[in-house]
C-alpha cells in the first residue's frame, strides 16, 4: 500500500497537470494560439512546418448560405476551430457518383453533392449545414462559444498503417516540455471512434519508445491494456514508426513556435507529404501514461530546469533519457544506414541527368551493375550504341592481354574501364561508366558495369562495394 | 435551540429568518464538499453550481424521496427528448426550448399521478425546487452534445451522488447547531479550499484508471 502511494508520485494526475505545469508553463495568449486551429496552423506554417491545407472556413451563417459546396474535394475533413479531445470532427472519404440520368441530362444546375463517410454512411449538404450550424452555435468549443467551422485537407494514409488503422488516419502524439520530447504514442482509430484517433473516442493508444520510435504496450479507449487490434491478430507492439527523428524534431519545433512551454503534439505521416503536423494541444491528456505503462510526472520532473538550446538538442537528450527498452537504434551504434533488400535509390548521370529506381541489394555481386536502358537515360547514349557495335563475346577475347583488350574498346566515348564478371550463369566481358548512386541519403559515387537486364527484374542490382555504409535487414 | 451566536440572534433581530441565516451559512459547506468530491475523489458532475443547487432543491422539498423522484424523471425525459428530436434536425436553443417544455408537461402529469395515487407529498413540493431541476437540463443536454450520452448519464449520477451527500451533511442536527453556535466557524472553508487548490495528488479514481501502470512502476 505505501509503495503505491509512492509509486503513484511517479504519475501525471489532473490535479498536478493543471497545477504544476498548464498553469505555470503555458501562458494565455500561448494557450489561445493553441486553441484556435486556424490560427496555430498559419503560425506553424510560418515556422516552416507542413501542416494539413486549409481548404475553406466558416465565420457565419451567412457564409454557410453563401457556401459553393461543389467546390469541396471527394474527400475532406471538417472541423470546428476551437474543439476539443476529438468532438465535433467530421471526415469525408469520398463523393457519391453522379447517376448516369443526372449527368447525361447536362442540366445547368449541378445537384447538390453527397459524400460518404468512414461507416459508409452518405452525407448530404444538408447534413454538412446542419453540422455546420451546431458548430457555429459553439456546441463543440471550450466553453461553447460561438465559433468557426473549417475545411480541411484530409491526408493519406501510409501503407504501414494500413493493417491497423479502421478508416481514418493514425496519428502520433508527442508530450514536450522545456524543449524535450518526453513520451510519445501512437493513436490509431478504431470502428468505435468513428475514424478518430482520440482516445477519449475509443481509440487505441500505443506507446512508443522514445529512443527507437519502435511501439511497446497499448491501451484501448481510456484504460483496457491489450495486445492485438481487437477482432484481429495484428501484434500493436514492435512497429516501428518511420521519421522518428523528424516526428520528434517537429513536436519540438511547434513548441517553440507555440510558446507553451509544456503540451501534446500532434504529428500524422501522409503517404506523400511525410510527417504532417496536425495540432498542438494545450492540454494534453493523461491516458499516455497507461499506453506506456509509465509516469509522466517523473519524467517532467526530471527534466525542469534543463538549459536546452536547441531543437534537435533536445530531441537527443529526450532519447536518450527516456527510451531504451527496445534495444537502442542499431543505425546510431554502428554509423551505419539499415536497409533492406530492395531500396529506391537515385542515380546521377552525366549532364545532371537522374533516375529514381527502385535497385536489388545484391551482396552476391563485387561490383553494382545497371541496366543498358538505364544507362542511356542517364545520359550515356553513345557509350551504349558503340559497345553496342562491337560484337565480341567473352569467349571471343579471352585470349587477349589487358592493354590488347582495352585497345578494342577505348574509343568508346565515357567509358570508364572493362571488366570481367564471372557470374552464376558464366563470365562476361562488361564496359564500366562512372555514375552516382544516393541511396537512403547517402552519396555514392562509383564505377558500375553495363549488361542487358531487360528480362531482369530490377534494372540495376547493387554490389558489395557499394554496401561498405549500410547493414542489410532482410526484414524490412 | 439553547446555544445561539449572538451573530445570528443579530441577524434575527433585523428580520432576517433562522432559515435563511443558516441556508446561507450553509453554501459555503456544500460548495467546498464539491471542491473536495472533485479534487480528491475525482469525481466531476456538472460543474460546481448545479450540484449545489441540486443539493439546495433537495433541502426545499418536504421529503427528500420527492426531490429524488422529480431529478430522475427530469434526466430521464431529457434523455428521451434527444431521441425524439434527433431526426428533426434543429438548432441548439429550441431544441432545449423543447426539451424543457415537455418536462414541465412530464412533471405536471407527475404531480397528478402522486395525487392520484394518494402521495399528497409529491404535489406539495414548492415550485421553485421543481424548476430549478427543470433547469438543470440544459447542462444535461449541452454534455449530451458535446460529450455523448454514456457521459451525460455519468456525469448526471455524480451530481446526483453528490447532491445527496451534501442534502445529508446540510440536514445532519449536529452541524446545523454548531453554525447556529459558531457561525464564524464557517471560515475554516477558506483555508480547506485554499489546500484543495494547491492539492497536485492523484484523485481517487485516478487510482483506479491508473492501475495497471502503477503495477507496472517499480
Amino acid at each position: 500500500m505505501f509503495e503505491e502511494f509512492k509509486n503513484a508520485r511517479k504519475l501525471l494526475g489532473l490535479n498536478a497537470r493543471n497545477l504544476d505545469y498548464i498553469r505555470p508553463y503555458n501562458k494565455k495568449k500561448a494557450k489561445r494560439l493553441a486553441d484556435d486551429k486556424i490560427l496555430s496552423k498559419r503560425a506553424l506554417k510560418k515556422g516552416g512546418i507542413p501542416v494539413p491545407k486549409l481548404l475553406a472556413k466558416i465565420k457565419s451563417a451567412e457564409e454557410l448560405e453563401n457556401f459553393d459546396w461543389t467546390a469541396l474535394p471527394s474527400t475532406f475533413a471538417l472541423k470546428p476551430n476551437r474543439g476539443f479531445g476529438g468532438g465535433g470532427i467530421l471526415v469525408v472519404y469520398g463523393r457519391k457518383k453522379l447517376s448516369r440520368k443526372i449527368v447525361q441530362a447536362e442540366t445547368q444546375d449541378m445537384p447538390d453533392p453527397v459524400w460518404i463517410k468512414s461507416d459508409g454512411s452518405k452525407v448530404t449538404v444538408q447534413d454538412l449545414k446542419s453540422h455546420i450550424l451546431n458548430i457555429l452555435d459553439g456546441a463543440f468549443s471550450l466553453s461553447n462559444l460561438p465559433d468557426v467551422a473549417f475545411f480541411e485537407e484530409r491526408l493519406t494514409l501510409l501503407k504501414l498503417f494500413k493493417p491497423y488503422a479502421y478508416k481514418g488516419i493514425p496519428d502520433i502524439r508527442v508530450i514536450v516540455f522545456n524543449r524535450i520530447p518526453v513520451m510519445a504514442m501512437l493513436r490509431l482509430p478504431t470502428r468505435e471512434s468513428g475514424g478518430k484517433a482520440n482516445l477519449q473516442q475509443g481509440g487505441i493508444g500505443v506507446g512508443i519508445d522514445l529512443t527507437s520510435g519502435v511501439t511497446t504496450t497499448a491501451v484501448l479507449g481510456k484504460g483496457k491494456i491489450i495486445d492485438y487490434v481487437p477482432g484481429t491478430r495484428m501484434l500493436l507492439s514492435g512497429i516501428r514508426i518511420p521519421y522518428w527523428k523528424d516526428i520528434l524534431l517537429l513536436a519540438v519545433k511547434s513548441q517553440e513556435i507555440s510558446g507553451m512551454g509544456f503540451l501534446g503534439a500532434d504529428v500524422a505521416i501522409d503517404r506523400e507529404r511525410g510527417p504532417v503536423f496536425l495540432e498542438i494541444n494545450a492540454r494534453p491528456g493523461l491516458g499516455i501514461q497507461v499506453a506506456n505503462l509509465a509516469g509522466l510526472r517523473e519524467r517532467l520532473e526530471r527534466i525542469k530546469g534543463l538549459k536546452i538550446k536547441t531543437a534537435a538538442r533536445g530531441v537527443r537528450v529526450g532519447r536518450d533519457l527516456f527510451g531504451g527498452e527496445v534495444e537502442e537504434e542499431v543505425e546510431d551504434i554502428s554509423g551505419r544506414k539499415v536497409i533492406g533488400t530492395i531500396e529506391k535509390i537515385k542515380l546521377i548521370g552525366r549532364d545532371g541527368k537522374s533516375v529514381e529506381v527502385e535497385a536489388k541489394i545484391d551482396t552476391g555481386a563485387g561490383f553494382t551493375s545497371i541496366d543498358i536502358d538505364l544507362a542511356q537515360q542517364l545520359g550515356f547514349n553513345d557509350t551504349v550504341t558503340e559497345y553496342q557495335k562491337i560484337e565480341a563475346t567473352y569467349k571471343d577475347i579471352e585470349h587477349l592481354s589487358k592493354q590488347e583488350r582495352w585497345s578494342i574498346y577505348k574509343h568508346i566515348p565515357h567509358l570508364e574501364s572493362t571488366l570481367v564478371i564471372n557470374s552464376a550463369s558464366g563470365s562476361t566481358y562488361r564496359p564500366t561508366i562512372r555514375i552516382t548512386v544516393v541511396m537512403d541519403g547517402v552519396v555514392i559515387p562509383t564505377r558500375v558495369t553495363l549488361i542487358n537486364r531487360a528480362h531482369l527484374k530490377y534494372p540495376i542490382i547493387i554490389g558489395k562495394r557499394n554496401l561498405r555504409k549500410f547493414l542489410i535487414d532482410v526484414n524490412k | 435551540m439553547n446555544n445561539v451566536s449572538p451573530i445570528i440572534s443579530f441577524l434575527m433581530q433585523q428580520g432576517v429568518p433562522l432559515d435563511t441565516v443558516i441556508l446561507l451559512l450553509m453554501l459555503p459547506v456544500i460548495v467546498t464538499l464539491i471542491a473536495f468530491f472533485r479534487q480528491v475523489v475525482g469525481i466531476k458532475a456538472f460543474g460546481i453550481y448545479t450540484p449545489a443547487i441540486v443539493t439546495f432543491a433537495f433541502l426545499a422539498v418536504p421529503q427528500l424521496r420527492y426531490g429524488v423522484i422529480v431529478f430522475i424523471s427530469v434526466i430521464l425525459v431529457g434523455m428521451l427528448m434527444r431521441f425524439a428530436l434527433k431526426g428533426l434536425r434543429i438548432l441548439y436553443l429550441p431544441r432545449v426550448a423543447i426539451t424543457l417544455s415537455i418536462i414541465a408537461f412530464s412533471i405536471l402529469a407527475l404531480l397528478s399521478l402522486g395525487g392520484y395515487m394518494q402521495r399528497t407529498g409529491l404535489a406539495s413540493v414548492s415550485i421553485f425546487p421543481i424548476l430549478i431541476m427543470i433547469t438543470i437540463v440544459e447542462k444535461f443536454v449541452a454534455t449530451q452534445i458535446e460529450k455523448g450520452n454514456k457521459t451525460a448519464i455519468i456525469l448526471a449520477v455524480e451530481t446526483l451522488v453528490i447532491s445527496l451527500v451534501g442534502y445529508y451533511l446540510a440536514s445532519w442536527p449536529a452541524l446545523v447547531r454548531g453554525i447556529v453556535a459558531f457561525p464564524w466557524m464557517i471560515l475554516i472553508t477558506i483555508p480547506i479550499n485554499i489546500f484543495l487548490g494547491k492539492w497536485d495528488g492523484l484523485r481517487l479514481t485516478e487510482y483506479m484508471r491508473f492501475k495497471d501502470v502503477l503495477k507496472n512502476l517499480k
